[in-house]
């Protein structure tokens, strides 16, 4: 692996990546404030060390893409993010990453409530085994007691959201794993609205769907970014090209590149981003 | 094996006899199944047809034992298998499933090998090591601390005193339902842990990415996930209670006669089979005693249909 690395163009050139937006860039004329900052991140698989001092912003209301091959290390990202790596041993996080004034990374930082303020959609879909209604009430009733009326109309809107209301108002009641595989995903994807979390981290969400179903999950998240701040990762540059606002490309567990969709895809500062957007390796 | 120009004919013919040989082989022994189930029920219905002819259906409701007189009742075996089958489950479960709830989802690594290896032990452990320890360590114990402050404690009290009265020595029903409920504790652990374990780790991510706390993962997500797998192994360990036989014949008291003390001696059918058959006195004690077996195999195969018919409800249920 170190031969075929150094073997690329600039993969000598080990200074920092570029992290600001350009102040000529269109998206940076509007107001910008952080949701996320991740500062000098490492992550460790027991001795593995898997990301290497990330750091990088995750703006509100905007859609940020982790691309990468695969084992660069942005699922890992993600998951640190709402903290999912707590559920197993010998994984670690070292750094800082504020969210809302204050480190999420802190082991005081209470788990349950974070995972409900930062939802997360996993590659396949995951209805839970019970029904539709009841997947969607799910994460409601974790938190709130709600009266049955005000239940339905939440469970309707968070449906609605995820632009699948027209297709299941008439089977509520039925399991959610009767849904075909895009149904599913946005059912997770509207499950996750319903809890009302601020930022959604979306991994490889379409990677298990075709293409159709695939169009509406990007419609999805495109519509969704006017209140959510949603970071995807995914496999599919074009997908990255056509939903995110910002993109972020690692590599080896390094953060390469991060900037303005538009111009990490056209005019790439550094040539690993290059070589990989076209194709060259990855 | 074949030419590389082509498969020759005798290689086919080759092929096609011991494919057949096998094909007749694994018939034979799946028939060899059902051919023994149906001699156990033949031997059963024919042994018991004596017993069945002279003491007619109410040999089930008649709670006489009196082998000389030849005047024979089954009830107290059949209670008495019930209901220590029954204080086994209701002990066993909810510790078997804390058990596998902890392994799964809670332990650290390096409790979960001994915590595994301990419970495969405990199944391992002969029954008749079981039924000693019940009788010379665990009843004089059981006795002295538990039978006997409750039954002080409940004296005067209407239904308790019936209850937790009686001759208290330290054997009797409690006694066999509690040696049971350890005895099928690694069963319904070992069966609910694996289950457990099949439940996607990503689901439970997704469930825990909602916010929900672990005891919120297991009930909402984890058990209805693997409910069917659960039931099945309560059953499992349901049909061994049933069935067990040498510690309960050495904690079980071996007195046919029914009370509704859970602490005075009581017998099982395993246990009255295990006790008399050998020294029947005449042909219709034998017969009752048969009598008995086969009313235990049909006890067991309600528990096992019942089990299907659960587990087909429950996939109906979740709509797959």
């Amino acid at each position: 692996m170190n031969t075929s690395s150094s073997s690329l163009p600039g993969a000598v050139h080990t200074q920092k990546p570029y992290l600001e937006v350009r102040p000529d860039s269109s998206a940076s004329k509007l107001p910008m404030t952080e949701k996320i900052s991740v500062r000098n991140v490492n992550f460790f698989y027991g001795d593995y060390k898997a990301l290497k001092d990330i750091s990088l912003p995750i703006y509100d209301k905007k859609v940020t893409a982790l691309i990468g091959p695969s084992g660069c290390g942005k699922s890992t990202l993600l998951r640190i993010f709402n903290r999912m790596y707590d559920l197993y041993p010998k994984q670690r996080a070292e750094g800082e990453i504020v969210f809302e004034g204050k480190n999420l990374l802190d082991p005081k930082q209470d788990l349950n409530l974070l995972r409900a303020r930062i939802g997360m959609v996993f590659q396949k879909p995951t209805p839970f085994p019970m029904s539709i209604y009841d997947n969607i009430a799910f994460g409601i009733r974790l938190y709130e007691k709600v009266p049955k009326s005000e239940l339905d109309d939440r469970v309707e809107t968070a449906l609605k959201r995820g632009a699948l209301w027209d297709e299941v108002k008439d089977k509520l009641g039925q399991s959610g794993l009767g849904l075909s595989g895009g149904q599913q995903q946005r059912l997770c994807i509207a499950r996750s609205i319903a809890v009302r979390p601020e930022v959604l981290l979306l991994d490889e969400p379409t990677s298990a769907l075709d293409p159709i179903a695939t169009a509406k999950v990007e419609e999805l998240i495109y519509q969704l970014k006017s209140d959510y701040t949603i970071c995807i990762v995914t496999h599919n540059m074009q997908q990255a090209a056509r939903v995110a606002d910002f993109t972020a490309f690692m590599y080896l567990g390094e953060l390469i590149e991060f900037g303005e969709t538009s111009q990490v895809f056209t005019k790439p500062t550094q040539t690993r981003t290059e070589d990989y957007i076209t194709g060259r390796f990855g | 094996m074949a030419g590389s120009s082509g498969i020759s004919l005798s290689t086919l013919r080759q092929h096609n006899f011991w494919d057949a040989v096998m094909r007749h082989a694994t018939r034979t022994a799946a028939l060899t199944v059902l051919l023994v189930l149906g001699g156990v029920i033949y031997t059963l219905v024919v042994g018991s047809l004596p017993a069945l002819n002279q003491l007619g259906l109410g040999f089930f409701s008649s709670q006489r034992w009196n082998p000389v007189e030849e005047n024979l009742g089954g009830l107290t075996a059949i209670y008495g298998t019930l209901i220590t089958a029954l204080i086994a489950l209701v002990i066993a479960v909810p510790i078997s499933l804390g058990i596998a709830i902890f392994i799964t989802e809670l332990c650290p690594r390096w409790l979960r090998r001994p915590i595994g290896i301990a419970i495969e032990l405990l199944a391992g452990i002969p029954s008749i090591i079981y039924g000693i320890w019940g009788l010379f360590v665990f009843a004089p114990v059981f006795r002295d601390w538990f039978q006997i402050p409750v039954n002080n404690a409940v004296d005067g009290i209407p239904i308790l005193s019936t209850v937790f009265g009686g001759q208290i020595n330290g054997y009797g029903i409690l006694t066999a339902g509690i040696i049971l409920s350890i005895m099928i504790l690694p069963y319904i652990t070992s069966i609910t842990r694996d289950v457990f374990e099949t439940v996607p780790a990503v689901l439970k991510e997704s469930a825990y990415g909602l916010g929900s706390t672990t005891w919120e993962v297991v009930r909402k997500v984890v058990l209805p996930y693997s409910g069917a797998g659960v039931i099945g192994g309560i059953m499992l360990g349901l049909g061994r209670a049933l069935g067990e036989t040498m510690a309960v014949t050495f904690v079980v008291g071996n007195s046919h006669r029914l009370t509704g003390s859970l602490f005075s001696p009581g017998t099982t059918i395993s246990a009255s089979i295990a006790n008399e058959f050998a020294e029947a006195e005449n042909v219709m004690h034998e017969s009752a005693l048969t009598l008995l077996g086969l009313t235990l195999f049909v006890i067991t195969f309600i528990v096992l249909a019942a089990a299907r018919l659960m587990l087909l409800r429950l996939e109906q249920r979740k709509g797959n």
